[in-house]
């Protein structure tokens, strides 16, 4: 008897990982896209209130874990035509590299430098690159009412060929639209960081969040990004996405 | 300045997603608490205008050109109104084309032609193999590069980069000047000497380069081959006459012939880079060496830091007279350290060691946003030593500096 109740335990549990895995897949299969445009707006409010305005413009070509990625700003003067190229691998860790104008140089962003902030936001490096399904083990802990919508509580811990700062992540899915709606980072229990997606709208037939808000614990600040702009499927050519295309500027 | 003008013009009528300028307005002043044989300045003020500009002309037609205005109070640069398009001058131009040049790009191939900045190598200091990265050394330990003229061609897929660079017209470093504090005289030389500038003898040849970079999983390795002249000049002197006591000097770049590579590998707790040259030349009083460079780098949290060694092996040939900053930062311990306070604020601090002891330098930085577009620096350079080494020689140039710098 005992065993039978062990058996149907075990077996209800696959199915409850399996569940959380199905989830985010069909998450990530509505987002897909062959490519996206945006030009970010970020207000960094540091701990101390102050607020700090950066603008960044953003093109993904691929679909998730085979992207490519290119990050430029565009405002403040000071740090117009710093780039990232963001090179997104299905099975480990993304490969990034920083171009700075000043120096006329790139410079590869190491993995276990990937926890640092990026360029005085609260995004990390890592936390530009894709999470793409493969690349963590997912648990479904239940469901939960996130502002009004009803969402999926995903715990999503990194394989061993990721390599990450975080040791685990709570991802909450919109039920209606199958979004992600929030994610909380851990490192050993403790939050780190926070990132809450707002004001849902269809784009091209893509439920999307049209603005993001990363909270930093540790430092008490947040970044807020909204989406301007905001294009999918537009063509893109793969020369766009190198070390050479990256020191070109445009 | 025409022409200059009209591409500024054509430029900003085109304003779109494939035009983009970015500029800045930097007010620097210089105070030395000692005064310097030849020099007894103690203050110097400079302003630099920059302007640069990357216009889009079709998907793969792209031109980027940049403009220098410069004024200054220690005659650093020319009193002079034409618009310079080399940098050839002992003196900095006071108008001055800094870059401007066409890019094409079609599929993995890429071609820049123009002038052009091009940066080779790894490391953080010290870069052996950047052949074609001439600088503007008239303040020695605080410089910056000059592009140079030269035709650039990139082939590469995501994983490999070829790299072939032809210049046709010789770009030099801009070295210390004469009867400036930044020129230091050896020890010991007689009352009365007498030095007259006969200016630089450049070679009228071609420099060629070669560079292939492999980007591996979690790796990144290259090797170059460069067959040109050192930036960096010997220097001639000749005897004018006895009374009084007259002597010439006059540059000259000797030939240089390299064959180098890099690599940086991240580890678990750090990555480490190398870089490494070495130099040959058909120069008589040239010698054959090896230049080396190691270091250790970590970010972790608001820090970045940086260690490592410099090092030198003489191979071959005499020692000459010259200005060879490159192998002055060798047989030394190098650092770098900064930290970001917050969005606005961060501190930084560079240092190189000799490792016998002979000289050091130290610089330490404080920098502060303010706003969209302001941003002021402060910095002490502390330089200590003795006069026979290249570091020590600068031992009366400890200097504080304020920079202040409008952004748009």
């Amino acid at each position: 008897m005992s065993r039978t109740v062990l058996a149907f335990l075990l077996a209800a549990l696959a199915a409850w990982g399996q569940d959380a895995r199905a989830i985010v897949e069909e998450t990530q299969r509505r987002a897909r896209s062959t490519s996206q445009r945006y030009e970010g707006s970020l207000r960094v409010i540091d701990g101390r209130g102050k607020i700090t305005e950066k603008r960044w413009r953003y093109d993904r070509l691929g679909t998730a874990g085979h992207s490519k990625a290119i990050l430029r700003f565009t405002a403040p003067a000071e740090v117009k035509g710093v780039a990232l190229l963001v090179v997104n691998h299905p099975d480990r860790s993304s490969d990034q590299w920083m171009w700075t104008p000043a120096l006329a140089r790139d410079r590869r962003i190491a993995l276990q430098d990937r926890a640092t902030r990026f360029f005085g936001t609260d995004f990390t490096f890592e936390d530009l690159e894709e999470r793409d399904v493969d690349q963590f083990d997912f648990r479904l802990l239940g469901q939960e009412t996130l502002e009004g919508a009803l969402c999926w509580r995903i715990e999503a811990r990194p394989k061993q060929k990721k390599i990450s700062q975080y040791t685990s992540s709570l991802v909450w899915v919109r039920q209606d639209q199958h979004v992600v709606a929030q994610i909380e980072n851990y490192s050993k229990d403790q939050l780190v960081r926070r990132l809450r997606y707002a004001e849902f709208e269809k784009v091209e037939g893509i439920w999307t969040a049209r603005i993001l808000e990363m909270f930093d614990r540790r430092r008490n600040s947040r970044t807020i990004m909204r989406l301007e702009r905001l294009q999918y499927n537009a063509p893109m050519k793969e020369e766009d996405f190198t070390l050479q295309a990256l020191r070109r500027e445009l | 300045m025409r022409v200059w003008a009209a591409w500024l013009a054509a430029a900003a009528c085109c304003w779109s997603q494939g035009f983009s300028h970015r500029g800045l307005l930097d007010t620097r002043l210089v105070a030395y608490p000692q005064t310097a044989p030849g020099d007894s300045g103690r203050a110097v003020a400079e302003s630099l205008l920059r302007y640069e500009a990357f216009y889009r002309i079709s998907p793969r037609w792209q031109v980027a050109g940049a403009f220098d205005a410069r004024a200054d109070t220690h005659h650093y640069t020319q009193r002079s109104w034409g618009l310079a398009w080399q940098d050839r001058t002992r003196r900095r131009p006071a108008f001055a084309a800094r870059r401007m040049s066409a890019i094409y790009q079609r599929g993995r191939l890429t071609a820049e032609v123009g002038k052009q900045f091009i940066r080779w190598g790894k490391a953080d200091v010290l870069n052996p193999t950047d052949r074609f990265a001439p600088r503007d050394f008239l303040a020695v330990v605080d410089n910056e590069f000059l592009a140079v003229n030269a035709a650039r061609l990139t082939y590469g897929s995501a994983a490999d980069t070829l790299d072939l660079v032809w210049s046709p017209r010789f770009t030099p470093s801009r070295i210390p000047l004469l009867n400036q504090r930044w020129l230091v005289l050896p020890e010991g030389l007689p009352e009365g000497l007498r030095l007259r500038d006969a200016g630089s003898r450049f070679p009228g040849g071609s420099q060629f380069g070669v560079r292939w970079n492999h980007v591996g999983s979690g790796f990144d390795s290259s090797v170059c081959y460069y067959e040109g002249f050192n930036h960096l000049p010997q220097i001639d002197a000749r005897l004018l006459g006895l009374f009084p006591l007259r002597v010439e000097l006059e540059s000259y770049y000797p030939r240089l012939r390299m064959y180098g590579g890099d690599a940086a590998l991240p580890l678990p707790w750090f990555t480490v880079k190398a870089e490494a040259g070495y130099f040959t030349s058909r120069t008589r009083r040239s010698q054959q060496y090896l230049l080396y460079v190691v270091q250790l780098e970590r970010q972790a949290g608001e820090w970045f830091l940086v260690g490592g060694y410099a090092g030198e092996a003489v191979t071959a040939g005499p020692s000459s007279p010259g200005f060879d900053v490159e192998r002055g930062l060798t047989r030394a311990f190098l650092a770098r350290a900064g930290y970001t306070i917050d969005a606005n604020r961060s501190l930084a601090l560079e240092a190189a060691v000799r490792q016998n002891g002979k000289g050091a330098w130290t610089r330490l930085e404080y920098s502060q946003a303010w706003g969209q577009h302001w941003r002021s620096t402060a910095a002490l350079t502390w330089i200590r030593g003795q006069p026979d080494d290249f570091l020590g020689q600068y031992h009366r140039n400890s200097h504080v500096s304020v920079v202040v710098r409008y952004s748009f």
